[in-house]
């Protein structure tokens, strides 16, 4: 449904993104994830039809961008990061405003706008002008505007920002509603936001895309140990170094607690019998001792930072 | 067609929920009557011919408040980012800028045909030459369409307000004073100067005359003014 082949950006001499290349099946909901100034933006801009890219190509719905843009921007739902609206206008003008530049009927457009200020939650300030709403409700607006003529695509450039807890999950809840129906493409630097809402993760740092897959397929390939967590209550010295000698352990580091370490073993390996037994053997006290599982978060980090400990 | 007139519809009801279109609308009539009544009817020998005189101060009129009507047409939407959300639904860039030029020129007509009742007023007391009168009017609503696409141009050019207004005040006052550095040139570039002006080219509709000459100059002015601007929003960088 979403193609991308070797996009490339310059912003004169500022390279946006490099060759960026994906596919995203009909149905699917994809989050692409980076830091911020990862080139996501960019990216969407460029599928969105706003601006051409310098090389590579790309489809929506089928549609080329650069031959057929109308019609791959007819396809098109879109929530640019910031939800710039024309504040003068009250909130149903501004819908059934976008609805003409849709040319949807006038039954069509008055069913279509009951639904999306309904599922949106914006009934209660439906005739507000815009310029009255606060940051939240003017978010609920611009997702608003991209449901509006029920978009097989729907491009989400980050849709819960400025959203209040409450809010976030709502939108997801509505997102994740979504699929089958649509494909959905949202950006958003919120890793659990991507792991709840989301099938497949995109992840894009410095204008390249660094990793592709489902959050649990991420994680198992950046694994490079089982990590255990273990605490003792009387800690000293030796601890680190005796429990390195223990077969398979391939490291043994510090954790934030007092007492605590984390001990890595090799991979495929359940060593956590044979540490417990060791330690209560030594009489040092065990306090703890849990498996770490790997977060799609220290994948994040693990792919886009340099200099770990900085984030 | 229907994008065109859906865009142009927006741009003309935000200029009214602004006090923007009240406050360009009551200066221009407010001046266009001061001067009528100065001009006409508190000249008792005023003569229907001196109508030219007026009407060319009027189009002076209509060239500066064009800058301020036009200056947040494109820049404004750069600046709050709307032109965005506004390019990626399946509009052709050239609809939008025709969009916004009408809307700015129906504006202007419609403060235009107002000031019509002056004329009216006059023809209680007096004989009004309509036809003459008329072919000011038209004269006028060309001039304007030719002001108002080199003001669309400005705003298209950057995301400041303010700069857009200076950059077409600057071009309008070029396309006005271009005729007076004919005097002071050689004959044959003074030629060229002479029928680049906005003045020379509108003398005779102040006359009664249609010159087809001057229909064209002020078509074409109008013509690149939003050939320009397309080009301008086809750039899509944040200037």
């Amino acid at each position: 449904m979403i193609e991308a082949h070797g996009l490339t950006k310059y912003y004169g001499l500022h390279l946006a993104i490099t060759d960026v290349s994906f596919h995203i099946k009909e149905g699917e909901i994809v989050a692409f994830l980076g830091p911020n100034a990862a080139g996501k933006t960019t990216t969407m801009r460029i599928l969105t039809g706003y601006m051409p890219p310098t090389f590579g190509t790309a489809r929506v719905a089928g549609f080329d961008l650069a031959d057929h843009s109308l019609e791959a921007r007819r396809n098109i739902g879109y929530m640019p990061e910031t939800t710039s609206l024309y504040t003068d206008m009250r909130v149903t003008q501004y819908l059934r405003f976008c609805g003409r530049l849709r040319h949807m009927g006038k039954a069509q457009l008055a069913e279509r706008m009951e639904y999306v200020v309904e599922r949106c939650g914006l009934s209660e300030r439906a005739n507000s002008i815009i310029a009255t709403l606060s940051l939240g409700f003017r978010q609920r607006v611009g997702l608003a505007q991209a449901m509006l003529h029920d978009p097989p695509v729907l491009i989400l450039d980050e849709p819960t920002v400025g959203l209040d807890p409450k809010q976030i999950i709502e939108v997801r809840n509505l997102i994740k509603g979504l699929a089958g129906d649509h494909t959905v493409m949202l950006s958003t630097h919120i890793l659990p936001e991507a792991q709840m809402t989301c099938e497949r993760v995109i992840i894009i740092n410095r204008g390249q895309i660094v990793a592709e897959g489902s959050p649990e397929a991420l994680t198992a390939q950046i694994r490079e140990a089982e990590t255990l967590l273990i605490t003792v209550r009387d800690d000293n010295d030796i601890v680190a170094r005796q429990l390195k000698d223990i077969p398979q352990v391939i490291g043994v580091r510090r954790a934030e607690q007092p007492g605590g370490y984390y001990v890595d073993t090799a991979v495929g390996t359940d060593l956590r019998a044979e540490i417990a037994e060791f330690i209560v053997g030594k009489g040092w006290g065990l306090l703890e001792l849990q498996p770490v599982e790997l977060s799609l978060e220290d994948v994040f980090l693990e792919l886009t930072t340099e200099e770990k400990g900085v984030a | 067609m229907s994008n065109i007139l859906t865009i142009a519809g927006r741009e003309l009801r935000s200029y009214f929920t602004s006090p923007l279109a009240y406050a360009l609308v009551v200066f221009f009539l407010g001046i266009t009557a001061l001067m009528f009544t100065l001009g006409f009817l508190l000249q008792p020998r005023a003569q229907t011919d001196d109508f030219r005189y007026l009407i060319e101060s009027i189009v002076f009129l209509a060239l500066m408040i064009t800058p301020v009507l036009t200056m947040g047409l494109v820049a404004q939407e750069r600046a709050s980012g709307t032109l965005e959300l506004l390019m990626t639904r399946p509009v052709r860039d050239w609809e939008v800028v025709i969009g916004k030029f009408l809307a700015a020129w129906g504006l202007f007509a419609g403060a235009v045909l107002l000031s019509l009742a002056l004329p009216l007023i006059l023809e209680i007391g007096g004989k009004v030459d309509w036809g003459m009168m008329l072919t000011g009017y038209l004269g006028l609503l060309l001039a304007g369409m030719a002001f108002i696409a080199l003001g669309v141009f400005a705003s298209s050019l950057t995301s400041n307000q303010i700069a857009a207004a200076i950059i077409a005040a600057c071009l309008l006052l070029f396309f006005w004073l271009v005729g007076w550095m004919s005097y002071s040139v050689s004959q044959s570039l003074g030629d060229v100067l002479k029928h680049l002006s906005v003045r020379e080219n509108y003398v005779d509709f102040g006359k009664g005359i249609i010159d087809t000459k001057s229909v064209i100059y002020f078509l074409s002015l109008t013509f690149v003014g939003l050939f320009l601007s397309i080009r301008n929003v086809e750039n899509r960088r944040t200037i």
